[in-house]
């Protein structure tokens, strides 16, 4: 009998260390599971921002975005402003295009208050929003790019070309 | 009596086998699994990261950029394309040689803004870049040239204008004399025994043949899609180009309107390139559409209120 609880006791004792070995190996599983996702997180947010960065200083030059020829010549980081309005008319097509969370186009000159352009208040107004995260405003960290924002204006007798300073800003990481 | 205790095993023993073998299994399996995910991650991060890399390559006045992408590690860099969607996606996969062994991934990272020609499966260390918008007629896209250091190519009997682009591209394995005996020869409307080609460049019929297939081209940026790139990826790209172009017709359509506004409408008439491009098959078909854009350009240039 005295034998027998011995062994029962081994067998118990055993059991608890096979457990606690099992046990041992999931939890540093589970924490190097955490180390690998946070470092696959913050190695996709360090992409993202370059992503962001480096299409900030180009994206004027894209075809959705560039002057082209229509303003006298072949200009470097001019906006289309007429362009771009057609552009945000169309942007359903270009979700997930350029991968990232949101593009603006703000006008810094006169320091107005930001009026953002509608098709029905276009060319009043001093901020374009093309697309962004949420429907309210942009979301996510900004990088932005200086441009010129060239359109059309249409007067009583005189049709002129007129190129503004312009601010480009590129959202990342709000989620598109 | 036989003893039988020799072949006896306890309960313990049985138990500790039993679930050791499961903990081993366990632990295998996980490391497996790990092994894996870290590749994938790799594979993953490394496609994400050529992808932005690739965005500085977007040109404004200049007619062509080079650049040199520089690898850790032997990589082969598989270049899938897809139309599907609005505008397809360029897709590219990576695989990485660790300790003699092409890691396998199934990880595909997506871009749907840029357009790479290349062959299906390029291999190297260092990747040669280059690029050049498309202008069809207005600016389409950068399209994107990824070499192998390892391969060289041979420009045999090259145009002038082809010579003076690639001298001052200055790209290190692109050559006009002085070959090496192992590089891809590149022959522009030589068809004599004396250069054994492996790309014919025909610039009258706009054709390249590569591997005994043949495509077409309009314009030298797609002629050099259809020199550096396999038959399947070149076909897939130049749809996915004409994707891009009906989608900037809608805008400069739209833009129109929005100019109408202003008193300054323009009467290029956007609807036939439309048309042209919604019939493409293949780039067999890019002969009709360049002569319609061509036209749409000539409407555009005598126009007071220029749409691009």
């Amino acid at each position: 009998m005295v034998r027998n609880n011995k062994a029962q006791m081994k067998i118990q004792q055993m059991a608890f260390m096979l457990i606690a070995v099992t046990l041992f190996f999931v939890l540093a599983g589970m924490f190097f599971l955490r180390i690998s996702f946070s470092e696959l997180r913050s190695s996709a947010e360090l992409v993202e921002e370059k992503n962001a960065l480096l299409l900030v200083s180009k994206l004027a030059n894209s075809p959705e975005f560039s002057c082209e020829n229509a303003f006298g010549g072949v200009k470097i980081n001019c906006v289309d402003e007429d362009k771009i309005m057609a552009l945000k008319t169309n942007i359903d097509k270009y979700s997930g295009f350029w991968g990232i969370s949101g593009i603006e186009v703000r006008k810094i000159y006169p320091l107005d208050e930001l009026t953002e352009c509608t098709s029905s208040n276009y060319p009043d107004c001093n901020y374009i929003r093309i697309f962004s995260g949420s429907s309210a405003q942009s979301s996510g960290v900004g990088v932005s790019n200086f441009v010129a924002l060239c359109r059309i204006e249409g007067g009583e007798n005189l049709i002129q070309e007129k190129c503004e300073l312009a601010k480009i800003i590129v959202y990342y990481g709000g989620g598109e | 009596m036989k003893n039988k205790k020799a072949f006896q095993i306890s309960f313990a023993w049985l138990f500790a086998i039993i679930v050791g073998a499961f903990i081993l299994f366990l632990a295998i399996y996980g490391v497996t699994k790990i092994m894996k995910t870290g590749g994938d991650f790799v594979s993953s991060r490394t496609g994400a990261e050529i992808g932005v890399l690739l965005n500085p390559l977007e040109t404004g006045f200049e007619s062509g950029r080079t650049s040199v992408l520089t690898m850790p590690v032997e990589t082969q860099i598989h270049n899938r394309c897809t139309i599907a969607g609005s505008f397809g996606k360029q897709i590219i996969k990576i695989s990485q040689k660790n300790f003699g062994k092409w890691s396998e991934t199934d990880v595909d990272v997506g871009f749907p803004n840029k357009y790479i020609f290349s062959d299906a499966n390029v291999e190297g260390k260092n990747f040669l870049i280059f690029s050049k918008p498309l202008k069809f007629p207005f600016k389409v896209a950068d399209l994107i040239y990824l070499t192998s250091s390892e391969n060289s190519y041979c420009f045999v009997n090259a145009p002038e204008r082809i010579e003076s682009e690639i001298f001052d591209l200055g790209q290190e394995n692109l050559y006009l004399e002085n070959c090496p005996s192992d590089s891809i020869n590149v022959c522009f409307d030589v068809f004599g025994e004396e250069v054994e080609c492996n790309v014919y460049v025909n610039e009258n019929m706009k054709s390249v043949e590569k591997n005994a297939e043949v495509v077409y081209y309009e314009t030298d940026a797609l002629m050099y899609a259809a020199i550096f790139s396999d038959f399947g990826v070149y076909e897939c790209q130049v749809k996915r180009l004409m994707q891009r172009v009906n989608g900037l017709l809608a805008i400069y359509s739209d833009k129109n309107a929005i100019i109408s506004m202003q008193g300054c409408s323009s009467n290029v008439d956007i609807f036939f390139l439309k048309t042209e491009i919604d019939r493409i098959r293949s780039s067999e078909d890019l002969m009709n559409i360049a002569a319609v854009a061509d036209d749409l350009d000539r409407q555009n240039d005598l126009e007071s209120c220029k749409l691009w």
